[in-house]
């Protein structure tokens, strides 16, 4: 690679210096976004609403942003074999602790077998053990807390793209909306290296979103610039998105329905339902800028929010 | 928020600050300029510890053994004298003339005795000026007269003396001259190390000497040109052990006594390391024969308070506080300090980006490595954690609940505590065992929290964090433990308020931390990598 820097003379190591201030003067670190965008626009009582699937979930159905369909909720111990009944003869639903983090204590169940079911990623769950995971979700062992409630979800079938960039796993779509606007988006896709999670920091890949246009544009993988996903081979820059003014419509209606200004928007587009919300977060992580190469403090800018 | 609730809160902000800043700054300056508060008095001072080893083998008859015990005079304090001595030997400390001496008298002995002799000195240093104009007086108090005296060793009136002396002109002229004419000509005596005495004469003669030697001569020529002069002997403090003494003298100069070392060129004066433990032309030990003594000096240093500071920090003496509600010296500066060391861990989060464990564990852990000092803190901390986190990955199997785990660790780490300890206690590590000061349940939490981010985000996860942990109790243990930072913060207490400003400052900083420069590079280098 060649560019016109190589012989444009040096120049002076203060004004170098000064332009990489003012490039950094935009970048949100943890203590500014704790400060500017969450203290200020995020009441701690509301955290709850966020953390708790199944409070959040409720509240986005009664006014009606689309969700993935509830299959059964367990409130503790002594609903563990209700919802054993419920899921009997069911395929294709998904197990989730309700305050869990990271992904931790989510199974996605595929099919059925003689004793019990097989996960999407092909291991076979007899029963006893999905009933020993649904009382572990109930004493909290993936929630920190002291006790948690078991949601289940019917599995969300991705729409041909997001199957395309991954097949084995949901792709999730995040937006960041501050005060009503859409800040930044990218889309998570999982990799092997990540176990099928689409966390960035489990191996991750992020896919940075134009807002306008719901097109792709810049993808990051382990902090390196990828054009495809580096397993699959799939070509992951310059594609559409599939409903994406339906995509940031559900996102902006999420975020009106929570009281809650500054919030990660978590959703996963099925090709039954449309776009879904998997979950909302009150303190998205920052990750999204170098997914994007753009600042929070250019996003804020160009919404006149700063 | 809007526009003018967010000018709001800035606005508050500054007030609390500009309060929290304006109280300490007043009551800094007027403890300053009205109370006489000296900020030279903050820094600590070296506290040495010496301990006389002297071994023996016992005999037939009475064993007599004798030393010299150090006296307060205006260079040196003593305190915390200790001995200890087989039953049968019996110890006093005695006045002689101008020294203490420390005694062991008593029944035969068996082979292979130890005596121990130990005290702490705070030593400081003096220095002298001699008015040029001074002139040698005509007579002096009858208890000086002595010190002009001709003895065996210090031959005033040997010719050769004499001689010399007119030589170098110190036979006339004001004292300065003469004082500094003598110190030259000892001082430039050859050295050489010899066993056992010289005297004045044979050192003048040979042209070389070793220290006692050329204190000998310089108070043989002071004597001649009539100055009163005499030899000091005492121990150069440094940390380790050594067998060897060391001789200076002293000159009465207009009513004092002024310090000349010539054999390590100290010209009216004494570095703040010199112990002064006898005057006069003694013998170091005396002691009954054919006993086979032996003896070793050790010395260990360690930083104090300066006792002006305690004396004169006098308004809100949190120092007399302590003292009269009979808590240890070193809770307070535990407790004292616990702020400081929070602030430094909100620098290194907060400013910096170093993951920790909890927020203020590793000031606790810094509060307790005092008793231990760094490298074996260091070492009990990787000790303790160590096993505890072997044994969480134990009990990781029985799959039990949270607190009785909890409870399980905690008893872990006491066990681990105590057989550190143990092993500390069979290899002399005195430092290592007093790894019980170490907060148990802060060990146990540190070890579960370092368990947990190992099972649930792996090991390089963990080793930041821990590592992370390490580098942070470091940074508080450096500044939690600077003597300088303890006596200004008893003296001065209202800095604690100052945190608590720079606290709120931090609290609303917005800055990049350091690391985060690192994270988000590509966004203000501009430049781009593609794999």
């Amino acid at each position: 690679m060649s560019n016109s820097t190589d012989i444009a003379p040096r120049e002076p190591w203060w004004r170098r210096w000064q332009r990489a201030r003012e490039r950094l003067a935009p970048v949100f670190g943890m203590n500014r976004r704790n400060v500017e965008l969450v203290y200020a626009h995020n009441d701690r009582r509301h955290y709850p609403l966020a953390d708790d699937k199944i409070l959040c979930k409720e509240l986005l159905q009664k006014i009606g942003v689309p969700v993935a369909p509830t299959v059964a909720i367990g409130r503790g111990l002594f609903e563990v074999d209700s919802v054993l009944t419920t899921l009997r003869d069911r395929v294709g639903f998904v197990v989730k602790p309700a305050s869990g983090s990271g992904g931790d204590g989510i199974v996605v169940i595929g099919e059925r077998t003689k004793d019990g079911w097989r996960t999407a990623k092909g291991r076979d769950i007899p029963v006893h053990e999905l009933r020993q995971h649904l009382a572990n979700i109930t004493f909290g062992t993936f929630s920190k807390g002291l006790e948690d409630r078991i949601l289940i979800e019917e599995r969300i079938i991705p729409h041909a793209l997001y199957d395309a960039f991954w097949p084995n796993g949901v792709c999730d779509l995040r937006i960041i909306v501050l005060r009503g606007k859409p800040l930044l988006s990218m889309v998570r896709v999982p990799t092997r290296r990540s176990g099928g999670r689409a966390n960035l920091h489990q191996g991750g890949i992020g896919v940075a979103v134009d807002l306008r246009e719901g097109i792709t544009y810049r993808a990051l993988s382990q902090g390196q610039l990828v054009d495809t996903h580096p397993e699959s081979g799939e070509p992951l820059l310059g594609r559409r998105l599939p409903g994406w003014d339906a995509c940031v419509d559900v996102a902006l209606g999420a975020a009106s329905a929570v009281p809650l200004g500054y919030l990660g928007v978590d959703i996963a587009v099925d090709h039954r339902w449309g776009p879904v919300i998997l979950e909302i977060n009150a303190r998205p992580g920052l990750e999204i800028q170098n997914i994007c190469g753009r600042t929070l403090g250019e996003a804020l800018a160009r919404e006149g929010l700063s | 928020m809007s526009n003018s609730t967010h000018e709001r809160l800035r606005r508050l902000t500054f007030a609390v600050l500009a309060v929290l800043i304006l109280i300490p700054t007043t009551a800094f300056v007027y403890k300053v300029t009205v109370l006489d508060y000296r900020l030279a008095n903050i820094l600590p001072q070296t506290e040495y510890r010496v301990s006389l080893r002297m071994a023996l083998d016992g005999g037939d008859g009475r064993v007599r053994v004798a030393t010299y015990a150090p006296a307060d005079d205006v260079r040196q304090t003593i305190r915390d004298e200790s001995q200890s001595a087989p039953q049968v030997l019996h110890h006093t400390i005695e006045a002689e003339g101008l020294n203490r001496q420390a005694i062991w008298l008593g029944a035969p002995v068996p082979d292979d005795v130890e005596l121990r002799y130990e005290f702490s000195a705070v030593l400081s240093a003096v220095d002298f000026a001699i008015a040029s104009d001074l002139e040698v007086p005509e007579s002096y108090p009858a208890a000086v007269r002595e010190f002009l005296r001709p003895t065996d060793a210090i031959q005033v009136d040997a010719p050769e003396i004499r001689e010399r002396l007119h030589a170098i002109a110190a036979d006339r002229g004001p004292l300065a001259g003469r004082i500094r004419r003598i110190y030259d000509a000892s001082e430039e005596l050859g050295f050489r190390t010899f066993k056992g005495t010289t005297d004045a004469l044979t050192a003048l003669r040979l042209g070389e000497a070793s220290c006692n030697g050329k204190s000998r001569l310089f108070v043989a020529l002071a004597r001649a040109a009539g100055i009163p002069a005499r030899l000091v002997g005492g121990l150069v403090l440094e940390s380790g052990s050594k067998r060897t003494s060391h001789q200076w003298v002293e000159a009465y100069v207009a009513g004092h006594w002024v310090p000349f070392d010539p054999t390590n060129h100290h010209y009216a004066g004494l570095p703040s390391h010199y112990l002064t433990l006898y005057r006069g032309d003694e013998a170091l030990f005396r002691h009954t024969g054919e006993i086979n003594f032996d003896y070793m000096f050790t010395t260990r240093e360690r930083l104090v308070p300066s006792p002006e500071a305690r004396a004169s920090f006098s308004a809100f003496n949190v120092w007399d506080l302590f003292a009269r509600l009979n808590l240890p010296a070193a809770l307070l500066q535990t407790v004292l300090m616990l702020p400081i060391g929070a602030l430094v861990v909100v620098l290194f989060r907060n400013v910096v980006g170093v993951p920790t464990f909890g927020t203020f564990l590793p000031a606790l852990i810094a509060a307790a490595m005092g008793a231990t000092g760094l490298r074996w803190g260091m070492v009990s901390i990787l000790v303790v954690t160590g096993s505890v986190v072997a044994a969480r990955l134990g009990l990781q199997r029985l799959q039990l609940l949270h607190s009785p785990t909890l409870a399980i660790l905690l008893t872990v780490v006491v066990l681990s505590m105590l057989g550190t300890s143990m092993v500390a206690d069979r290899f002399d590590l005195e430092e290592l065992a007093r790894v019980a000061h170490f907060p148990i349940a802060v060990m146990a939490i540190v070890a579960e929290n370092l368990y947990l981010v190992l099972a649930e985000k792996g090991l390089r996860s963990g080793l930041k964090h821990f590592g992370g942990t390490l580098v942070v109790v470091l940074a508080c243990y450096l500044v939690m433990n600077s003597m300088a930072m303890q006596v200004l913060v008893i003296g001065f207490p209202e800095v604690l308020l100052l945190v608590i400003a720079a606290n709120i400052y931090l609290g609303r900083w917005v800055g990049v931390r350091l690391i985060e420069l690192w994270r988000f590079r590509r966004l203000w280098r501009g430049e781009e990598a593609r794999a």
